[in-house]
């Protein structure tokens, strides 16, 4: 099983696409920190005072984590796509024998790299749209706020189940481009909820796995309690990863 | 040729242990009368399609059995379900008695080259191993020797997309050796090799068969086994047609050559006789009676012959009769 894992890491890392979508990750959420820092801010100067004395400081400069995710989906996804893609998923299933534990090497992989590029993009979207807001003179929250610390400390945790259910679609999907717009489609569904009719709306946005998630940190009023929305989200990528190993298990490779 | 099969011995010679210890078991399964892979009706059916139909045989150590049939008689599928990739319709298929999913290292017992051509073109020749040998705990510098047996090493740190078809089966020959297995299977080794190259792979597989393992290789040219295999196991439309040593197929169809001048129906007169007769043009092509023989039937009848010779079939020959009704009229067989 350490084997296992040990494999899926050199193949991770021996193909420089990998740690590269891995790395543009974090500067996009850099990126995006910076954006969106810069257009709460523009948003801030105009408000009302009520409005400005509602301004959410953390939520403003998260908004771009909507498509953070979106890529480390993908990024989950390909670890098991690209191998459909090109093959090697016979000699890696061929060296393997046991399909379950090469599920839960992948898993083990995708789990660790979600992790850590989880926590490094939330930090870096944390610092780099709070320090924005201050230089625009704009209200900022620092890491005495324990909504900022909730952030960075389960914003990672949300990632790397974000990624696992990458994983699940590359797994079941086969192809990187059925699983990475499947993946895309299913996250960025919620953003539709302004234009549907209230009731699917309001449903979307509190149960929908991912921002039945990310909602608690960011708008904590007027969503699921913070351990409802995880478990949510963790009990959807558990069934995925059961129905995917199933398939992957009594399918043809 | 002799320094690459040295070079086999002294890999070996580094895990000989066990090696040694594998071989005997091979010799105590083969005196058991078991094969070290063994098919039990193994099917395999694609919605109506059956690509592969009942196929029982055995595959012993220490020989080269050939594993030959068509394009599409489903040599490769069969390949696959030994290797645990597709799953049987029905029927089994055991390697050593255990299923291939059972294995716990599987690389250490069945080295495998199905698809040369399958890797990412992106990751080097030597990550492409190393990922394979730590998926199974064999230490790194395996990596090396196999690249070096195989005559990569200087291509370890090139990307595989660069690489021609020749040396990616360089590559999954490599691949197959990683473990020091005693079970090799091979699926069309010898596609995309040089004429070197295809010396180089006849050398090597009989080496490896003289040590004691198993080698199970296929192809859809015969005369290639005829120069490689000790076995031969033909199969068509995804049947088993015929299973011997090399020197049955050669000898199983030896054909006579008659071209009558006067006296017409001598083909009846031999079928009736016991003969397989087949007309072509104006000769016909017999087999199952010798030369002798059907001269004499041919002097008692009357008939003047203007030519009697015998042929002695090639093995392509016989391959080509064996598989003919598989190709041509599917299924009839």
């Amino acid at each position: 099983m350490k084997g296992l894992v040990l494999a899926e890491w050199t193949k991770f890392r021996s193909v420089r696409a990998m740690p590269m979508l891995a790395a543009a990750v974090v500067v996009v959420s850099a990126l995006f920190g910076w954006l969106f820092a810069q257009a709460s801010a523009a948003e801030y100067v105009q408000a009302t005072a009520a409005e400005q004395a509602a301004f959410d400081p953390l939520q403003g400069g998260f908004r771009g984590i909507f498509i953070v995710q979106v890529l480390v989906a993908a990024l989950g996804a390909l670890v098991a796509s690209t191998e459909y893609g090109f093959g090697t998923i016979r000699a890696t299933v061929a060296a393997a024998g046991r399909r379950t534990r090469l599920v839960a090497a992948k898993a083990a992989l995708v789990a660790a790299v979600g992790l850590v590029v989880g926590a490094a993009a939330v930090l870096v979207m944390f610092l780099v749209s709070q320090t924005t807001l201050a230089m625009l003179g704009v209200p900022r929250v620092w890491l005495d706020d324990p909504a900022a610390v909730r952030m960075l400390l389960l914003g990672p945790g949300v990632l790397e189940l974000v990624a696992l259910f990458g994983l699940t679609l590359g797994i079941t999907l086969r192809s990187t481009a059925s699983a990475v717009n499947t993946g895309t489609a299913f996250l960025l569904l919620p953003v539709l909820s302004t234009i549907m009719p209230k009731l699917l709306g309001d449903f979307l946005i509190t149960w929908w796995p991912n921002t039945a998630a990310f909602r608690p940190l960011l708008s904590p009023e007027d969503s699921l309690p913070l351990w409802a929305g995880m478990g949510v989200l963790s009990a959807f990528v558990t069934v995925m990863m059961v129905s995917a190993r199933i398939r992957f298990r009594t399918r043809d490779v | 040729m002799f320094s690459e099969s040295r070079r086999v011995s002294r890999l070996d010679g580094a895990g000989s242990q066990r090696s040694h210890r594998n071989i005997q078991n091979a010799s105590n399964l083969a005196g058991q009368g078991g094969g070290m892979i063994r098919l039990d009706a193994l099917t395999k059916r694609y919605g109506e399609v059956c690509a592969v139909d009942g196929l029982t045989f055995d595959v012993r150590p220490g020989l080269v059995t050939g594993f030959l049939g068509p394009n599409g008689a489903g040599k490769t599928t069969t390949m696959r379900m030994i290797l645990g990739l597709d799953l049987p319709t029905s029927g089994t298929v055991t390697i050593l008695g255990r299923r291939y999913q059972e294995l716990e290292a599987p690389l250490r017992t069945v080295g495998s080259l199905l698809e040369a051509q399958a890797l990412h073109p992106r990751r080097t020749a030597r990550d492409h191993l190393l990922y394979l040998a730590r998926s199974n705990g064999l230490p790194d510098r395996r990596v090396g020797e196999v690249l070096e047996l195989v005559g990569l090493a200087d291509a370890a740190g090139k990307r595989a997309g660069g690489f021609s078809l020749g040396m990616c089966q360089r590559l999954g020959i490599a691949a197959a050796l990683l473990g020091d297995p005693e079970v090799l299977l091979l699926d069309e080794p010898v596609n995309g090799l040089d004429p070197e190259g295809v010396l180089w792979i006849r050398t090597l597989l009989r080496d490896l068969a003289a040590e004691g393992r198993t080698v199970l290789v296929s192809s859809h040219l015969m005369s290639e086994m005829a120069v490689t295999a000790d076995r031969l196991v033909v199969i068509g439309r995804g049947r088993l047609i015929a299973e011997g040593g090399i020197g049955e197929f050669t000898g199983a169809a030896t054909e006579v050559l008659v071209r009558v001048s006067e006296g017409a129906g001598f083909g009846a007169r031999l079928e009736l006789a016991g003969a397989h007769v087949r007309t072509r043009g104006d000769e016909l092509v017999v087999t199952g009676m010798t030369a002798p023989d059907i001269g004499r039937l041919a002097a008692a009848e009357g008939v003047v012959l203007a030519e009697l010779s015998p042929r002695r079939a090639s093995l392509e020959d016989t391959f080509m009769e064996l598989t003919r009704d598989s190709v041509e009229f599917g299924g009839v067989r």
